[in-house]
């Protein structure tokens, strides 16, 4: 029943966007006579988005038809989606869903060069950058959600504590996530919430800390990061990853109906929450956005830019693609991470790659969503590096840094140990 | 059911000179007559088999002599994934958390599916519905399985820690969270789950056992147990071996219930090689180099089941 | 048992079905959890601690899973991939395991070794292989795939193999001096004395499709072609899960099988001797 009136709250949006003249309109060298590309997405139910672009896209172009082929969400795309590239049997354009495994992607040679597309693209796309693999790009950014700090402003006043005004550094984060707690006091309700994936800790360290890389070797800058954690769901001020796991909390529950006063999380959650909100799903509170808590002060403060992370969701096409359908296919591709496209996702509340003050306008327009001066500071002005740099070992690295998240929020092993423990292990199995 | 019809058989019988089968020497023609038809039997199987099961799985042998991405061509290493095993720590470790399960898992699970099977094979009033609950496990949905084990797991709020609390203090075991207590949890509900699965295939193997050679030991005076160790023991024996083998085999390629419980979690503390193999496979796209760790799983696996295979033959000679 | 019955011997049979009733209902725990959870909203499923009384009660979850999602689709295609699956399974199986248990020929047992073997092979580590192969056929994306991947295991051949192994000679060996050929010993023979294996056999293969999930996963992108399994995933979307209607959607689909097999009781414990042979 979310879904529905999830996807009836797009087409509204949609139909909204449209009235205010941001409908998709180019004119690309349009191949000649009717042509169909295959484009593989996943759980069109409750994504709409591949849908959306597809509409947008044959609208603007009536002899070319987008022929959608759905996967499963998840990893499970991925899955999937290899055992139909290792058969040619996937679909003409597909997208690369976890930035990891772009490298073995395009060194498969599943991928074809797009640099071409790429070099049209506004080079303020999020993301679009790092894309380029020894000055080939074969996959382009369409749609990017950044880390944001979501907060529950009536839990805030029932506490007494100051809401958020983006100055804050992750000390004054885990203050207030404990004034909070107590304040409150209420049994079950905590200061905030962290869910347990590894990204809530690494990748905030990953994207701050001045000179840390996946691929350095050297750990420690995951350190601080792990102690404060640790800190907070000793102090109870969040659920222990312990009971996050167990009893498999999730994040929309916590927030949704007033469990946490704040969240981490990424922009994606903007639209889930209005349409719990809408659906009854979630409870009816007033919430606000602010920017993700920093290293230290030198990016807080609404006069910088706060760094957070986020990875690209990309679309590449495939190698085996019939030739006649390369230039559709590439045009389809430049619609999708342009502005059309932009507009397009935004319209349906998905944060695209191009933020531009029209996405920013269609995304705060939609009924729901925090109108005050900082929510919109936080979703429009942020650095976001990715989770997952482009490189060779990333997916390996990954794996380790996976299996050292849960043995460090479980308290199995102590930080330390952890650190040199995954250090070693990178050393040994990687590369 | 039709009943067979069977005539006098014991007068019969001694035509054909019972045991021993070596002590028999067909003609030639006869041989080649029963080999024959021996695989007329087996042909509609094997021709599935062999095309559907096992060209795939040669193709697995043979890329786990090579570098293969699963995209590319397969490059030929030779023996270097192998090699590069004895080096690999993590690679260790999955394989001692797949003993570690195993030990436990067969014998336990053994146990307990027979005595289950003895229990619910006698003529109890609701036998079948404490079977039908003892499968129960078996056909419930993995995730529903996971999700509610990990509650009663739950080291805080979990109903297990809370009934342990009454009667012990201090450090209550952490169970999934904990690198110490997550595998003996994995065992606890991989027994549960699958012993009614064991427990029908002994429920089926127990219907072969004659029940007039349990009322003969019975009139001889012999105990219930001294009955279930020369009576139902050695008739339940082919059973038994299927059994055997077939629990050392799954406990060996353990994959679902670890995915779903702890993900191999926490740190490596439950990471098995089946799901090594998936992680190198699906996630890390080195499917030579997994393929050579589904090689070594099923040598582990084809060690134990001849020995059990022997063991089995020299006890039936 | 006999009719004598001392206080005593009431008293440990009283005790024993409260033992068995108690575990009963501990081994029901994780199915009343989806059953409950399936009367929850969504939010609700999970919590710290656990809610063990849904509050409201959801019996829409019940509709919605009908109307909203493609159940009656789901279960179709489920019902006939399992099936057919079990039918060939078995038969073949059953077939097969005469020539391995009863007929003597070179080579049969390192044939049946290399039966055992695959079973040893994890399916995650060749079913690219396979995938390859299937895909080449043209039968990726169609349920003949998901038929053939499982109709022809190891499992059925072992399985009934070792069932006929305990089945004593001497009564196919009768029935051969009477004239009997050897597919009439498989029928008119072997096959009657082993209904509690094919009874066992029957509901393990059946369940097996009936709750795989990898197997559909790798092989159908049709939403028209997706199996129950596939179909409760897809209620895990990319950030967000409707975790009631999977569970209702779980408590669904176990209860046919649990009635399949309470119905099919008297067949699991049919023992040679009730079906009038004496061996």
């Amino acid at each position: 029943m979310n879904r529905k009136i999830m996807s009836a709250f797009g087409v509204a949006a949609a139909a909204s966007l449209a009235l205010t003249g941001c409908g998709g309109e180019s004119e690309p060298e349009a191949p000649e006579g009717p042509v169909t590309i295959s484009l593989a997405g996943w759980d069109f139910a409750s994504t709409p988005e591949f849908e959306t672009l597809a509409d947008a896209y044959e609208e603007a172009n009536p002899d070319v038809t987008v022929e959608l082929k759905e996967y499963p969400a998840g990893d499970d795309y991925d899955t999937a989606l290899t055992a139909d590239l290792s058969a040619g049997a996937a679909p003409d354009v597909f997208i690369v869903k976890n930035l990891k495994n772009y490298v073995t992607f395009t060194d498969g040679g599943t991928l074809l060069d797009i640099s071409d597309v790429a070099a049209e693209l506004d080079p303020e796309t999020g993301g679009l950058e790092p894309m380029a693999v020894d000055g080939v790009t074969y996959a382009v950014p369409y749609r990017q959600d950044s880390w944001l700090l979501y907060y529950n402003k009536e839990l805030f006043e029932k506490a007494g504590v100051d809401l958020p005004d983006g100055s804050w550094t992750w000390d004054d984060y885990a203050a207030a996530a404990e004034e909070l707690t107590e304040g409150i006091d209420e049994k079950s309700v905590t200061g905030t919430y962290l869910h347990s994936w590894q990204s809530t800790v690494q990748g905030f360290a990953l994207a701050q800390t001045e000179g840390a890389a996946l691929d350095g070797g050297d750990f420690s800058f995951l350190a601080p990061y792990y102690e404060r954690e640790l800190a907070l769901q000793d102090g109870g001020a969040q659920p222990s990853y312990a009971t996050v796991t167990t009893n498999e909390l999730t994040y929309q529950a916590q927030f949704g109906t007033q469990k946490a006063a704040m969240m981490p999380m990424g922009s994606w959650y903007i639209g889930t929450l209005v349409a719990e909100q809408e659906s009854g799903a979630a409870e009816t509170f007033e919430w606000g956005i602010a920017p993700i808590p920093q290293l230290d002060e030198s990016t807080t403060g609404t006069e910088n830019t706060p760094v957070t992370f986020g990875d690209p969701t990309t679309m590449g096409i495939n190698a085996g693609i019939d030739e006649s359908k390369v230039e559709t296919a590439k045009d389809f591709l430049r619609f999708a991470a342009g502005p059309e496209g932009a507009a397009a996702l935004a319209g349906i509340g998905i944060t695209p790659a191009l933020i531009d003050d029209t996405v920013a306008d269609a995304i705060f327009s939609l009924e729901g969503v925090p109108q005050d001066e900082l929510s919109r500071f936080s979703y429009t002005t942020h650095e976001t590096l990715p989770e997952n740099p482009v490189g060779q070992n990333t997916a390996a690295i990954q794996t380790i840094l996976g299996e050292m998240h849960s043995a460090v929020m479980s308290e199995s092993t102590p930080v330390d140990e952890a650190i040199t423990e995954a250090e070693e292990r990178v050393a040994n199995e990687v590369g | 059911m039709t009943t067979p019809v069977v005539g006098n058989q014991r007068t019969l019988g001694f035509s054909q000179p019972e045991p021993p089968p070596p002590l028999r020497k067909p003609r030639t023609s006869l041989k080649v007559r029963n080999a024959l038809i021996g695989w007329t039997f087996i042909l509609p199987n094997f021709l599935g088999f062999a095309v559907l099961t096992l060209t795939p799985v040669i193709t697995l042998f043979y890329m786990s002599l090579t570098d293969w991405n699963i995209f590319g061509t397969a490059d030929w290493v030779g023996l270097d994934n192998f090699a590069r095993l004895f080096g690999d720590k993590s690679f260790h470790i999955a394989l001692g958390n797949t003993l570690y399960y195993a030990a436990l898992h067969i014998p336990i699970t053994i146990i307990v599916s027979l005595a289950l099977a003895l229990l619910l094979n006698q003529k109890l009033r609701g036998a079948a519905f404490f079977r039908t609950v003892a499968f129960f496990p078996y056909i419930t949905s993995i995730v529903a399985v996971a999700v509610v084990w990990n509650m009663l797991f739950s080291p805080e709020f979990g109903p297990i820690n809370q009934f342990l609390g009454m009667f012990v203090g201090g450090d209550l075991p952490g169970w999934t969270v904990s690198k110490d207590w997550a595998m003996p949890a994995v065992i606890i509900v991989g027994t549960w789950k699958d012993m009614g699965y064991y427990m029908l295939l002994f429920l089926a193997g127990l219907q072969t056992v004659p029940t007039e050679l349990h009322e003969a030991a019975r009139i001889d005076g012999a105990g219930a147990w001294q009955r279930f160790w020369n009576v139902t023991l050695p008739c339940l024996r082919p059973t038994m071996f299927f059994v055997t083998v077939m629990v050392t085999i799954q406990s060996l390629k353990v994959f679902d219930l670890i995915l779903v419980m702890t993900d191999g979690g926490p740190g490596q503390a439950t990471l098995v090689l089946s799901q090594y193999i998936f992680q190198k496979g699906f996630e890390q796209f080195q499917f030579g180099y997994a393929s050579a760790v589904a090689v070594v799983l099923f040598l582990i696996c084809i060690l134990v089941t001849v020995v059990q295979f022997l063991y089995n033959k020299r006890r039936d000679a | 048992m006999t009719a004598r019955t001392s206080p005593f011997r009431r008293f440990g049979r009283v005790l024993l079905y409260v033992t068995m009733i108690v575990a009963a209902a501990g081994i029901m725990l994780p199915f009343a959890w989806m059953v409950i959870s399936s009367l929850k909203l969504n939010n609700q499923v999970f919590t710290a601690p656990v809610q063990w009384i849904p509050d409201p009660v959801q019996w829409r979850n019940y509709v919605d899973i009908w109307v909203k999602a493609d159940m009656v689709t789901w279960v179709r295609n489920t019902l006939v991939v399992s099936v057919a699956v079990t039918f060939l399974q078995v038969l073949t199986g059953s077939f097969a395991a005469y020539g391995f248990a009863k007929m003597r020929f070179p080579g049969r047992d390192v044939l049946f070794l290399l039966y055992i073997g695959t079973i040893a092979v994890p399916w995650q580590s060749y079913m690219i292989p396979q995938f390859q192969m299937l895909s080449s056929w043209g039968l990726n994306n169609t349920l003949w795939a998901i038929m053939l991947l499982q109709a022809f295991g190891a499992f059925g051949v072992f399985l009934m193999k070792q069932y006929y192994e305990s089945i004593p000679d001497s009564l196919s060996e009768a029935a051969r001096i009477d004239g009997l050929s050897e597919y009439g010993i498989w029928w008119r023979i072997i096959i009657p004395l082993s209904v509690p294996a094919l009874a066992s056999l029957t509901i393990i293969t059946f369940v097996q499709t009936w709750n795989d999930y990898l197997g559909p996963l790798i092989y159908l992108r049709e939403r028209p072609l997706w199996t129950i399994q596939l179909g409760l995933q897809s209620f895990i979307g990319e950030y967000n899960a409707e975790h009631a209607l999977i569970m209702t959607g779980s408590v669904l689909s176990v209860l046919p099988i649990a009635l399949i097999f309470l119905l099919g009781q008297r067949y699991f414990v049919q023992g040679i001797a009730t079906t009038g042979v004496k061996g």
